[in-house]
């Protein structure tokens, strides 16, 4: 089960800062929801735990989450895959990039490229929920993503 | 006609523990000390198994062990097998690609099973199973039929590299090339027959015991053959030589063919017993049912039909690719070959035939028989072709298979089968009186009045059940025999029980079978009891599907009772002070021919055992004998269905206003059983034809896996039907019976596109027709039509 | 573990339970009323359909402890001792069953429909009325004409009794 979605949010700071919230554990973990740990294991890669549910199905999911392609402080690639037991396998990426405002509009607009792929009882279950939930997600997580840039 | 004898439609004697909740089904098996198992199962459709860690699901509360692959392989127990071995055209043996009960390395499926956990509770195992950890590589998978023999498409197992099972062929291919080459017109069609969950309404389940006092294994499942899964379980697997092994198949919830084959799960909770010591419980979810329940279908053919200028058909060439799964099933290869081709000459005369059969790998579920099992999709080729012949060159399509009916008996095809008797003239006749086809044209016109599409459809089905003579098989590459057995035991009061290898699971044994013993013995059918489903109780068998149970089991039991019936006289000529040769039996009453002497059966029962009258010397004590019963021929039920489709064409829904069937079962014990089964055919193969679909996405993911998403059909999906029968006796099998188990499933298909392309006037729809995909084909319709 | 009591096919019965425990668990696995089985594991398919208070409920979606203090009639507490209520005799002389497996569900679902849409059933109101309900073996044609029956003997009975 794939789905894609597109999407920009306008941010109300420098690119920058952003950028650097952008790689900063702390801000990402409070940003995926569901994310319960998020530990850093080098400089681009983390181990999480984060939890889902799709549907009737309910898992925890374990897992890495991985930074590539990175072009400071304008662009990566944060993709993650992880493990949900009985309930499948949750993996999926996005292609951010911070680029200009509009003109006459302070900080930046972050553009968001995102694939998702599920498997296992979560695809068998909730097929036709995915999309729903994985648009959800991602809307969530930008929200919650520009709501601590704004918070600084 | 007695009341309960043969031919009258007897209530069943089953019913009254069904009806009161009191069946006895392997999930209402409890043992002492039970614990419960619960499948790990991939979530891949294709990956490498790095790693599995089970150390945090061992810590878990309750939990008793957790086995993998490889505690399967130190303790030797062998992988699953294919019983049916089928060569390619050139010579070489079908590629078999290991199948471990336990994934070992690799899983190929999503739903292959990787580990199991067995715990006090099935809360607690299914707990525990979400705390193995798997490390999986993932590989691209090939999922579609269509995509496997593709060049670098992913290679499922290393002994195909090609993803090919076998390259089969069967029939003539230098007539059949000289058949096209002299033929007025060319049909040509391209047919998907979709890929089927059976979904019998209880998932399977298993119960596996170990007793180690007597170092024996007994296994509780949901099975068609006990038999022969103890056979596989012993031979081939090594759980135990079948003395130390007993399986016990009791109330089963429907099979459909997908309660033939051993799995897995079956396997590992038999095995599990004796490694930890307890009965092991384990019972399928629906989820788990649609992941790893052998399907049925999924063929892709390619067909052609040769006409004169007359319309007669001079030949017929198909080409098709069967999709196997990730492994090759208990019987799967059968299924696409022999079970298949041989049935493609259909009700009708064709001088040649030639068809090629490529079996692929794909990383989806096994395919097996389900329902039909082959048939339905050999009558699904030949009776489109034949619709579609029909309309191309402008005939009747009634008319047209009148004309290219086997009308002569015995009819060898060019397909192996010869078939023995039938008359498919006499059962169109009638159906098409019942059906009024001559009025369809009005009722079409009275449709459109209301701004709907009907159409009709007519499907002419032949099929070869009884599977059957064993040396015939064998032949054509079976791993078994396929003859029946029954004891008969007759008790000194008079009582009867009988013990045969056929397997009921819906389909009334201990009705049918029963009213056969009644008449036979003149007893009242109530002293008649049918005991089946236990290794320990039953000598042997080979189980139920393939519409067997009548033609083969039954007369297995015609043969004991005529054992019977030689001894009983001869007790008789005894107690009546005359020769057994004077003896004479009728309505359960022996007497001495030409005097009023006479003694009943249950009092020569009675005497056999006392052994008074006659010295054991002479004559053994006793009165029960057993036989073996290996037919000479299959059997050829054959039949016409029509349909008629009403289609809204502004929501694309088909309904289904018309049912009517006419089936030549030969004789048939119980006419009300025998209905039943025409209904519960018709309304899978409507099901096929409407509803159904298993459909795994690109990445190998099923996401039809429950009936959120896989259509069953309901009520209201379905009408009532007309039954009619035309009767020509079966000449290979003693009661002359033929069988009718799949012919509704078999029928249906073809008939319902029939109707639809009828009423859509083209042949472009796939199945399950829903309403989506005949709403756009709607579209497609001629403008004219389209217009209206 | 929690305390639940009901009365089951007119029995009190009390049992410490895991909350977790499904209706349907609880009558199969803790009172060992096995008649009603489970098909599915998404509220589609009928099989485990049991009478609650009176009201058709689907077991294998509710919790046990729901029911504290309810009656809940299974197919074992149809019959009146070995008098088969008139919706089973009627599946028998209509072979409206074939394996059996869905049988317990549609029964108590069949009595159900007659008590919300009376005893003169057409085809079209049962056909519909069993949305609910999958059943395999039989086509359905035989038991739309079982409940068709088994409705009408029940309306005879209960006319009887006034
Ligand atoms: S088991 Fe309850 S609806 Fe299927
Ligand atoms: S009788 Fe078998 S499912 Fe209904």
């Amino acid at each position: 089960m794939a789905m894609t979605m597109k999407g920009a949010v306008a941010l109300p700071a420098e690119r920058e800062v952003v950028w650097a919230k952008l790689n900063d554990p702390e801000v990402l973990k409070a940003c995926i929801p569901g994310c319960q740990s998020l530990d850093k294991t080098s400089d681009t890669s983390f181990t999480a735990v984060v939890k889902l549910k799709v549907g009737p199905v309910g898992a925890t999911f374990k897992g890495s989450v991985e930074l590539t392609d990175l072009d400071p402080p304008n662009s990566y690639r944060i993709s993650g895959q992880g493990e949900g037991g009985v309930a499948g396998f949750a993996k999926g990426g996005a292609r951010v990039e911070l680029t200009d405002p509009p003109e006459g509009e302070p900080g930046c607009t972050l553009n968001y490229d995102v694939e998702a792929n599920v498997g296992g009882k979560i695809a068998q279950l909730g097929a036709r929920l995915i999309d729903g939930v994985a648009k959800k997600t991602a809307d969530q997580f930008f929200a919650n993503f520009a709501a601590a840039v704004r918070a600084g | 006609m007695s009341a309960t004898g043969i031919g009258a439609s007897v209530r069943r004697k089953e019913d009254f523990r069904f009806i009161t909740g009191k069946g006895q089904y392997t999930d209402d098996v409890n043992r002492h000390g039970q614990a419960h198992a619960a499948f790990l199962r991939s979530p891949h459709a294709h990956a490498e198994i790095i790693r599995i860690d089970a150390a945090a699901a061992l810590a878990m509360p309750g939990v008793v062990a957790v086995f993998t692959g490889d505690d399967l392989a130190a303790d030797k127990i062998g992988g699953l097998i294919c019983g049916w071995m089928i060569h390619s055209k050139d010579g070489e043996a079908m590629k078999a690609g290991g199948h471990p009960a336990l994934a070992q390395g690799k899983v190929r499926y999503v739903g292959d099973h990787v580990a199991v956990v067995i715990a006090e509770t099935l809360s607690q195992a299914k707990d525990a199973a979400e705390r193995i950890v798997v490390d999986y590589r993932v590989l691209p998978a090939v999922v579609a039929t269509s995509d496997a023999l593709k060049p670098g498409a992913p290679v499922v197992h290393e002994v195909a590299p090609d993803n090919a099972v076998y390259r089969w062929a069967i029939g003539n291919e230098g007539e059949t090339q000289a058949a096209f080459a002299k033929a007025a017109h060319v049909t040509k069609i391209d047919l998907v027959n979709n890929r089927l969950v059976p979904n019998p309404m209880e998932p399977r389940a298993a119960v596996g015991d170990y007793d180690s006092g007597q170092d024996a294994f007994t296994l509780y499942t949901t099975s068609q053959n006990p038999h022969v899964a103890r056979l596989v379980l012993s031979a081939f697997i090594g759980i135990a030589p079948e003395h130390k092994l007993r399986v016990i198949a009791p109330d089963v919830g429907g099979g459909f063919g997908s309660k033939i084959f051993i799995y897995a799960e079956e396997t590992v909770c038999v095995w599990a017993a004796k490694k930890v010591g307890r009965p092991v419980k384990w019972t399928s979810d629906r989820t788990e049912a649609f992941l790893a329940d052998a399907h049925g279908r999924d063929h892709v053919t390619h067909a052609e039909m040769a006409l004169d200028d007359k319309g007669r058909i001079l030949g017929l060439r198909v080409h098709t690719t069967a999709n196997l799964g990730a492994y090759l099933s208990t019987f799967s290869s059968s299924v696409p070959t022999y079970l298949y081709a041989p049935l493609l000459s259909g009700q009708y005369a064709i001088p040649a035939i030639y068809c090629e059969v490529d079996a692929v790998y794909t990383n989806t579920a096994p395919v097996d028989a389900y329902r039909g099992a082959g048939r339905p999709e050999a009558t699904f080729v030949i009776e489109r072709l034949v619709e579609v012949a029909a309309r191309e060159t402008g005939s009747d399509p009634a008319q047209f298979r009148r004309k290219n009916f086997v009308k002569s008996f015995p009819h060898q095809t060019p397909v192996i089968m010869c078939y023995d008797a039938g008359n498919y003239t006499a059962a169109l006749e009638k159906a098409l009186e019942m059906a009024d086809y001559r009025n369809v044209g009005k009722r079409k016109r009275e449709s459109e009045r209301r701004g709907l599409l009907r159409g009709v459809g007519i499907s002419a089905y032949i099929e070869a059940c009884g599977i059957a003579p064993s040396a015939a098989v064998g032949s054509l590459g079976a791993g078994v025999g396929l003859w029946e057995s029954a004891e008969v035991r007759v008790n000194p009061i008079g009582t009867v029980e009988i013990l045969t290898g056929s397997h009921s699971h819906g389909q009334g044994h201990e009705t049918t079978f029963a009213q056969l013993v009644s008449e036979r013995l003149g007893i009242p059918i109530d002293n008649v009891s049918i005991v089946h489903g236990d290794t320990d109780k039953v000598q042997m068998g080979m189980g139920t599907y393939g519409s067997r149970s009548g033609a083969v089991g039954m007369s297995a039991i015609v043969k004991a009772l005529d054992k019977i019936e030689a001894k009983a006289k001869k007790v008789a000529g005894y107690c009546l002070e005359a020769s057994d040769q004077d003896i004479e039996f009728r309505d359960g009453k022996f007497t001495v021919r030409g005097t009023d002497k006479e003694i009943d059966f249950a009092s020569v029962a009675l005497q056999a055992y006392i052994a008074h009258k006659f010295n054991g010397q002479d004559l053994e004590p006793g009165l029960k004998e057993s036989a073996f019963w290996d037919p000479t021929n299959f059997t050829f039920p054959a039949g016409v269905h029509i349909c008629e489709v009403e289609i809204d064409p502004a929501t694309g829904v088909t309904h289904v206003d018309r049912w009517t069937a006419v089936d030549d079962f030969g004789e048939v014990i119980n006419p009300m059983i025998v209905e039943g089964q025409v209904h519960g055919g018709i309304a899978q193969g409507i099901g096929q034809a409407l509803l159904e679909g298993a459909v795994y996405d690109a990445a190998g993911q099923l996401v039809t896996a429950s009936y959120m998403d896989y259509s069953m059909p309901r009520a209201e999906d379905l009408p009532n039907y007309r039954i009619g029968m035309t009767q020509t006796r079966c000449p290979s099998n003693p009661l002359g019976i033929k069988g009718c188990g799949e012919a509704g499933a078999i029928a249906a298909p073809p008939a319902v596109i029939n109707a639809i392309t009828d009423a859509l006037g083209h042949e472009d729809i796939a199945m399950p027709a829903t309403p989506q995909r005949v709403w756009r084909a709607v579209q497609k319709m001629a403008p004219k039509l389209a217009a209206e | 573990m929690t305390a639940v009591s009901m009365v089951v096919n007119g029995k009190t019965v009390s049992k410490d339970i895991d909350p977790r425990t499904l209706l349907v668990q609880f009558l199969r696995d803790d009172l060992r009323l096995t008649g009603t089985h489970v098909g599915c594991d998404t509220t589609q398919c009928g099989c485990c359909v049991v009478h609650v208070d009176g009201l058709a409920v689907k077991s294998c979606t509710a919790l046990a402890i729901q029911f504290e203090g309810s009656q809940v009639t299974t197919i074992e507490g149809l019959a009146n001792g070995a008098d088969l209520h008139p919706m089973q005799a009627a599946f028998r002389e209509h072979h409206g069953l074939q394996c059996g497996f869905c049988t317990p569900g549609m029964i108590m679902m069949a009595v159900d429909i007659v008590r919300r849409k009376g005893n003169d059933l057409d085809d079209k109101t049962i056909r519909e009325e069993l949305e609910g309900n999958i059943c395999r073996c039989t086509g359905y044609h035989n038991i739309v004409k079982a409940i068709h029956a088994g409705a009408e003997a029940m309306g005879g009975l209960s006319k009887a009794a006034e």
